[in-house]
Formats: structure tokens, sequence, C-alpha cells
């Protein structure tokens, strides 16, 4: 009888202690907003967790991210590249209690910026939803300097097989258009750490980026390219308003690589921006996604903060590749360079 | 056994040559610098003390060559590499900064694989002060 008992007691305590684990687990699967704070700034990003055949898979912007799962505990390592070039893992461990994610985070890894360990906590995403809301404009022309707030700068990428295939041989010292003072173009310079000017006129927006000294004009009356408007790296633009955030389609794009790692974005990208200005008018953020399904099975996320600096120069940036073919030719790798032609554009 | 002819001498003295080449191609390093994100490695430091013999004060690279004595009182030169002038230049490093001729103490990242390179965190200059590389992210 007592043995019974105990027998019935322990299938109910098992029977709880599963159900309880797997309503644990469960709940972790969805789109999350983390935030993470280490002693000089808050960093923001998507984290997506779902379940797989094996486990669980978790992608930080878009980016894939190793994760365990272990009852109401998680690890997570998202890598980022600091802007020396090193490459670097954040790990971070929580616990998930009252569908809010929190804990500690440390830096792995071996990078020029060292950053101390903080806590970060994850929160359900509340979808940004396409609304009809009236335009109201605010005034984001000035001059805009970058602050080292937001950006996980998550290195890696969940790329399509041909995504992959490009990076695999793809050599950044030689290829990147930027190294012989060629633009890189749209994304990465909306996300440059260099400072930036927006002049407002009537029917659109003109941004002056100090990295590489480039132009580019955001439309605000819905123009479409004219006929024989070439493809270009800022490709042509178009903005609206909704409530007071700036929503930037940008489309017409010539191909490029996205950052310093070298993912291709194909001439069939598609990038939205949106800024938002804080109250006092004096931060203006950016969330960047790309719309890439040729070379990313998820749109990589950016974001950047910057600070209204009115006293901020511009400085001219001349750049002039000697600096980077001299080396190349005393090194004998002239010839290496030019069979590799097919890798530049 | 037949003596070589000149022609014949000549033939191998070719082939040698030729071997002694595709020797030296292949022994070539193909991609020496790989990606700037292996260029230098970020777990190991070192100071160079030397002089400047080419200043290379333009982007995309800010490069400084720099000849300097090693343990065996050989000298080597080694190239030094800064971040795009517009940083260095805002917080006053300019051109005139650091001329050929001058000694100077460099600190920073060495190259990756034992490349003579150096990416440039500090640098101190004859007269004690100090021109800081540190760039925003």
């Amino acid at each position: 009888m007592i043995i019974q008992r105990s027998r019935i007691l322990f299938t109910t305590i098992l029977f709880l202690f599963s159900f309880s684990t797997l309503a644990a687990e469960a709940d972790f699967e969805g789109r999350w907003m983390v935030s993470l704070t280490d002693q000089k700034r808050t960093l923001v990003g998507l984290l997506e967790l779902e379940r797989t055949e094996g486990g669980w898979s978790a992608h930080l912007e878009g980016g894939p991210a190793r994760i365990a799962i272990d009852g109401d505990n998680i690890v997570l390592y998202a890598d980022s590249r600091d802007v020396r070039g090193f490459v670097f893992d954040r790990k971070l461990t929580g616990t998930l209690k009252n569908d809010v994610i929190s804990g500690m985070y440390v830096q792995e890894g071996a990078a020029a910026q060292k950053e101390a360990p903080g806590p970060w906590q994850a929160r359900r995403e509340t979808p940004v939803v396409s609304s009809s809301e009236e335009p109201r404009p605010v005034d984001i022309s000035g001059m805009w300097t970058a602050t080292q707030a937001l950006d996980f700068r998550k290195y890696t990428m969940a790329l399509t097989p041909a995504g992959e295939q490009w990076l695999e041989n793809y050599l950044p010292y030689y290829d990147q258009p930027d190294v012989r003072c060629t633009s890189i173009g749209l994304p990465a310079l909306a996300t440059y750490s260099f400072p930036f000017e927006i002049i407002a006129s009537e029917n659109r927006y003109t941004m002056i980026y100090e990295y590489l000294s480039k132009v580019r004009r955001v439309w605000m009356d819905g123009r479409e390219p004219t006929e024989f408007m070439p493809p270009s790296r800022m490709g042509h633009s178009n903005g609206r308003w909704e409530g007071s955030t700036l929503i930037i389609q940008t489309g017409l794009l010539d191909k490029t690589v996205r950052d310093f790692r070298g993912e291709l974005i194909s001439e069939n990208a598609r990038i939205e921006e949106r800024y938002s200005l804080s109250d006092d008018g004096n931060t203006l953020t950016a969330i960047i996604t790309v719309y890439d399904p040729d070379n990313y099975k998820r749109p990589p996320v950016r974001r950047r903060q910057w600070v209204r600096k009115e006293e901020t120069e511009i400085f001219p940036y001349t750049c002039d590749p000697d600096s980077f073919y001299i080396p190349m030719y005393e090194d004998g790798e002239m010839d290496m360079y030019i069979e590799r032609t097919d890798r530049r554009f | 056994m037949s003596k070589l002819t000149d022609q014949g001498r000549a033939r191998i003295g070719a082939a040698l040559i030729l071997m002694f080449g595709f020797c030296i191609f292949l022994a070539r390093p193909v991609y020496s610098h790989h990606s700037f994100t292996a260029e230098f490695t970020a777990e190991k430091t070192a100071t160079l003390v030397g002089t400047i013999t080419q200043v290379w004060f333009r982007n995309p690279h800010v490069r400084y060559l720099i000849t300097v004595t090693n343990e065996n009182g050989e000298e080597e030169s080694w190239d030094a590499r800064g971040s795009p002038v517009v940083w260095l230049a805002r917080k006053g490093w300019t051109k005139n900064s650091i001329k050929v001729g001058d000694t100077v103490s460099m600190y920073g990242f060495l190259g990756r694989d034992g490349r003579k390179m150096l990416s440039i965190m500090t640098v101190t200059l004859e007269d004690g002060s100090v021109l800081v590389d540190r760039v925003p992210e």
C-alpha cells in the first residue's frame, strides 16, 4: 500500500516536473528584444529563439548564435567584431522568469575593446507594424556624431548556400571596395562610425557622409528613378514619415558587400532604414535591415545612434589607393590580385 | 657515357633555373594577408623602438615604415598601420606629427603569423609626447 502510494506520488511529481520543464522550455520560443549594459553603453538586438528537431536555434540581429537551454536556463554565444577587426564572443547566461529572461554577460576571446561583465535582459518583442499614422515630420537636419550605443555588431549572418559560397572565396583585405578607395555603399556607409550631415530641402533629404566623402539623396516626393538611371551603391531612396519615424526604402542597388567580413549584397537587395529622434531632438536612432533573399536566410539588422553636435566638421576624406597597391606590389601579390578580379566590383 | 654538349648543358641549366624558379614560386605564400581581420592578432602586443623611414599619411592605409634593431643586432623594417586620417587628424595627429628620420616608440598589436606588422595603439615621440590611436567603435 505504502509502495503503491509512493509510486503514485513519484509519478505525479515526475509528471509535474516534466510538465513544468516542458512549459518553461516552450516559453523561450519567440522573438525577444535583448538589451545588454556594460559600463559605458547599452546594446539592443532582436533575438529569435526557435525549436528545432535537435533542440533550439537562436538568431541575434539576423545572425546565428550558439545556444543551450536547460529548463529555465539559457546560454547564448553571439559573435561580434571590434573596430580593429578582432572577432570575439559575448556569452549571455540567464534565466527565464515571469516571461522575462535576465542574467549576466561576459566578453570572451581577445578583443582590442575590453567590455566589463554586465547585466542583460530580454523581453518579448512588440512588433513594429506599419501604420497609417499621420506624418508628423521632425527636424533631423544637422551634424550627427556616432555614439557607441545600441549595435551588437553581430559578425556572422545566416547565409544562403550562394551567400556562403561567395564568402568562402572572399578575401576582405584585397577585395573590399573601400581598400581601393571605391565606395562600399549601403548599408555599410549608414552604419560606420564617421559623422554625417543631413540637409533638409523641400522634396528631399541630402546626407553627406564623411567616410569616403559620399553623398546620397532621399526623395520625399515618391518619385521613381528616371529610365536611364544606373544602379549604384547608394541606390535610389524614397522616404516617408509614419508618425515621427522616417522610413527610407532603397532599391536600384549595385552589388557590394555588407560589411568588413565581405558578405555579398546583391543587385536585388532592398534596404529599409527607420530613423527616429529623441524627444529633445538631440539623439537620432536608426534600425537598418537588409532584405536580400539571394544571400541571406534572415535579414541582417544593424542599429546605430548619433548625437547632434553642430560644432562637428565633416573632414575631407582623401583616399589614394597607392597605399594599398604599393605594399601589395612589394609583397609580390599583384598577380594574385589581378587573378581575383571577379571577386571585385 | 656520352659527354654533354654545350647545348645539352644549357638545356639542363635552363631546366634547373626553371625548377628553382618554380620552387620559389611554390614557396611564396599565396595569400599572406588573408583579411584585415587576420592581419593582426589581439593576443600579442609589442613595442617597437626605431627610426621612421617612410611616412604614408593617407587613406586607405596610414602607414609608417620603421627600422628597428632585433635581438641579434640585425636591422629589420616593420610596417606600422594606423587608423583613417580623419580620426587621427581630429585629435591633432597630422602628417607632420611623425617624420622620416624621427626616432619613436610604437606600441600596438602584432601582425599575425610573425608578419612584421604593427596595428598602432600609441606612439611616443622623442620629446616624450604620446599620440593615441583609439578609434571610435
